[in-house]
């Protein structure tokens, strides 16, 4: 288990991280997240030791994390981190050697990797020559090569089109599965909600909201009713503990300040004939975020 | 983590050597040292006019001059070709007048000599030539005239012809030293030796340019791909800074033994293709030097100047290595490094002109405390030990004030490394350095 007790980190007077705690257990898939600059690069430094924390502790099955076990960690930066003048074989058994993997291993699970996603023929070009999607691919599988039991991915989306991304997703939940923990910060929220059953939202370094996935939309008072049919935007804005209406290509979403306002729209939707969908979904995280980050600002 | 270190330095040397820059570069360096050796067989190779005799048309009107300044003009040339030993003038004697000399010199490009008695000065000369005259040939010319005034005055005077050849020898100049260790007749060694010496150390610059290219293109390299966070996140810092120094020592150890293999290389082929008149003299002169070093009392102080020299200059490239390892960490990109580079080689240049200096100002004090000073002393220190201004003491204290430097550079460098090479932003650098040094 990974356990991130009461961090804090600054450099000089500016307080980059501030009393972050969580825990990841095995097998789990966390998200860590914040927009640009929320201190989530910061954590993940602290957690493979790059930074010492200011204050609080961070260990790894209970003992901290040092060189004796940064054998078993993977780490994908959010900006590329490959030597751009070598091969990918090169490269692979230079971080896999750094990892204290021999030469016969290496080449065994970089084969394999390279196969899994689709770019075998590209083992002895240089990295410079590859796509930026390949780039990503190559980054990824050098921080899955050694298979780690602790998994940190730092913005792994970026520079992926749809296909690759569900590439990626497989790989991460079987590794899950696996029985690794897994961390990671996206800013693309459909992402984090598929993924993760923990998360944590950090705004100027200090967290504003965290815990289940599960827990945080049920919690989050503020609903969605999907709606299709003849009713108007106008005549849902009357209704009290409604605060907008999205108007979609087919439907029209409305959003209620908590579950009790449901029954006063299912009345006033009731009074038309021609409704066909009436379904009160919980928020995305994508809102939920928004909403969190927009009232930390205020604050 | 010893595993790693061995790994990342021959990482490291394998990035540097097994590159097609690498051999392109080495056969470059390779071509310049054997063409610099042989550079006399292959300018006469081409031709040209420097092998063809001049013309010298001498209109003698004392009837007594001519054959004197013939020989004398003939020996001064054939001294100064040192590689053809013959003389660049073909001297004839004419008995033309002064205008069908000068058409003469016109037509073939020659020079005339028209020599005649004069009351005040003995003899009254004339020199006629094309164009300006080249100052060596003027100066030539004008010795040979002169000595050739003077022995003809000594013939008029009546001394006899034995007494004229004490005249002209050499006078016997005999040395006497007061210290018991300096053995009579080696001034003219000890004279190549101070001449030599700074020519033999002069690779070490080169070798300090490369070791200070390699670590700092390496070190910006791994920070600007940001491979440096996956490096440090399972290697130390300590351990990353060492496998660069180490790494880069053994580079220039690799790329020094090539340097000297090139050289070697150039001396044969410069036997060869030797065995001309042109191309033999060097190779055995350098032989007969090396020869006259080793049998002098020199060639005893070689046993502990070489050793000496060899071990400061090992502990000033591994003081080389850290300090560019630390500035490498500090700067963010390979410009901002490539700019710090040239004055941190340039301060070794100081000390090879202060070593040239050291002849001129011969027991200078200021060139003394230099000479202790690291990174100044690797070529100052050595060359005042063959001088002599330094004795052994003096060169062991330079190699101690180094090998200080070399711990100091490891203890507080490397805080500054452990901090700089995660470092990708200017702002505040100083302020974040000094911090780290206080840490």
């Amino acid at each position: 288990m990974l356990k991130v007790k009461h961090v804090t980190k600054y450099y000089g007077d500016f307080c980059a991280v501030n009393d972050l705690s969580f825990e990841v257990a095995s097998g789990e898939i966390f998200g860590l997240l914040g927009v640009n600059g929320a201190g989530k690069t910061t954590t993940f430094r602290m957690i493979m030791g790059l930074l010492e924390p200011t204050k609080g502790e961070i260990t790894l099955n209970g003992k901290p994390i040092d060189y004796s076990v940064t054998d078993t960690i993977g780490f994908l930066t959010e900006e590329r981190s490959l030597l751009t003048k070598l091969t990918v074989k090169e490269q692979a058994l230079f971080y896999g050697a750094l990892k204290s993997m021999t030469e016969d291993q290496i080449l065994k699970r970089l084969d394999e990797l390279l196969e899994r996603f689709e770019i075998l023929d590209y083992k002895d070009k240089k990295i410079k020559e590859l796509s930026k999607g390949n780039q990503q691919k190559v980054q990824f599988i050098m921080a899955i090569l050694n298979d780690p039991k602790l998994l940190i991915l730092d913005e792994p989306f970026s520079g992926l089109d749809p296909f690759n991304v569900e590439l990626f997703k497989k790989e991460i939940i079987d590794m899950s599965k696996r029985g690794s923990m897994i961390i990671f910060s996206s800013h693309r929220m459909e992402h984090v909600e598929l993924f993760c059953k923990k998360i944590v939202i950090i705004l100027r370094g200090t967290p504003v909201l965290e815990g289940y996935l599960s827990d945080i939309k049920r919690d989050y008072r503020k609903k969605n009713i999907l709606i299709k049919g003849d009713i108007t935007k106008k005549e849902l804005m009357k209704i009290k503990g409604v605060y907008d209406v999205i108007e979609k290509p087919e439907e029209l979403e409305v959003k209620i300040d908590s579950l009790e306002v449901a029954s006063n729209v299912f009345k006033e939707v009731s009074k038309h004939k021609n409704i066909t969908k009436f379904s009160v979904e919980e928020p995305s995280l994508n809102e939920i975020f928004v909403a969190k980050v927009g009232e930390a600002y205020e604050k | 983590m010893k595993n790693k270190l061995k790994y990342l330095t021959a990482m490291s040397l394998k990035r540097k050597i097994q590159t097609k820059w690498f051999v392109a570069a080495n056969i470059l360096i390779a071509l310049v040292i054997i063409c610099g050796i042989n550079i006399d067989t292959i300018i006469t190779a081409f031709g040209g006019d420097f092998d063809k005799q001049q013309p010298v048309y001498i209109a003698d009107h004392t009837g007594v001059a001519f054959d004197s300044v013939k020989t004398m003009m003939n020996e001064s040339s054939k001294a100064l070709n040192t590689s053809s030993k013959k003389s660049s003038f073909d001297i004839q004697k004419t008995d033309k007048n002064e205008k069908e000399i000068k058409e003469q010199v016109d037509k073939k490009d020659g020079l005339g000599i028209i020599i005649e008695n004069d009351k005040e000065s003995t003899l009254k000369v004339t020199i006629i030539s094309k164009d300006i005259l080249d100052a060596v040939d003027s100066q030539l010319i004008s010795n040979a005239i002169n000595q050739t005034k003077t022995s003809l005055a000594l013939a008029d005077s009546g001394i006899s012809n034995e007494q004229i050849s004490s005249i002209y020898s050499s006078a016997k100049i005999d040395y006497e030293y007061t210290k018991d260790d300096v053995k009579k007749g080696e001034e003219g060694t000890q004279m190549l030796m101070q001449t030599v010496f700074p020519i033999v150390i002069l690779p070490f610059f080169m070798l300090t340019l490369f070791l200070v290219q390699m670590i700092g293109a390496e070190v910006n390299d791994e920070k600007t791909t940001r491979g440096m966070e996956i490096i440090i996140s399972n290697v130390s810092p300590k351990v990353h800074f060492f496998s660069k120094v180490i790494a880069g020592n053994l580079f220039v150890l690799f790329q020094g033994v090539l340097l000297f293999l090139y050289g070697g290389l150039g001396l044969l082929v410069r036997n060869l293709i030797g065995g001309s008149d042109i191309t033999g003299g060097i190779g055995s002169e350098v032989g007969k030097a090396m020869n006259d070093i080793l049998s002098s009392s020199i060639g005893s102080q070689l046993a502990y100047i070489i050793p000496l020299t060899l071990l400061l200059m090992i502990i000033t490239f591994v003081a080389y290595s850290l300090l560019a390892g630390i500035l490498a960490s500090m700067t963010t990109n390979i410009e901002d490094f490539q700019q710090l580079q040239t004055p941190i080689v340039i301060i070794s240049l100081v000390g090879y002109y202060l070593a040239m200096l050291a002849n001129v100002f011969g027991g200078s004090l200021f060139i003394k405390i230099l000479g202790m000073v690291p990174f100044i002393s690797a070529i100052l220190a050595p060359s005042l030990l063959v001088l002599g201004q330094f004795s052994i003491l003096e060169m062991l204290l330079a190699i101690v004030l180094c090998l200080l430097t070399v711990f100091a550079l490891i203890k507080y460098g490397l805080r500054i490394y452990k901090v700089g090479i995660l470092n990708y932003s200017s702002k505040d650098l100083w302020k974040k350095m000094f911090k780290a040094l206080k840490n």
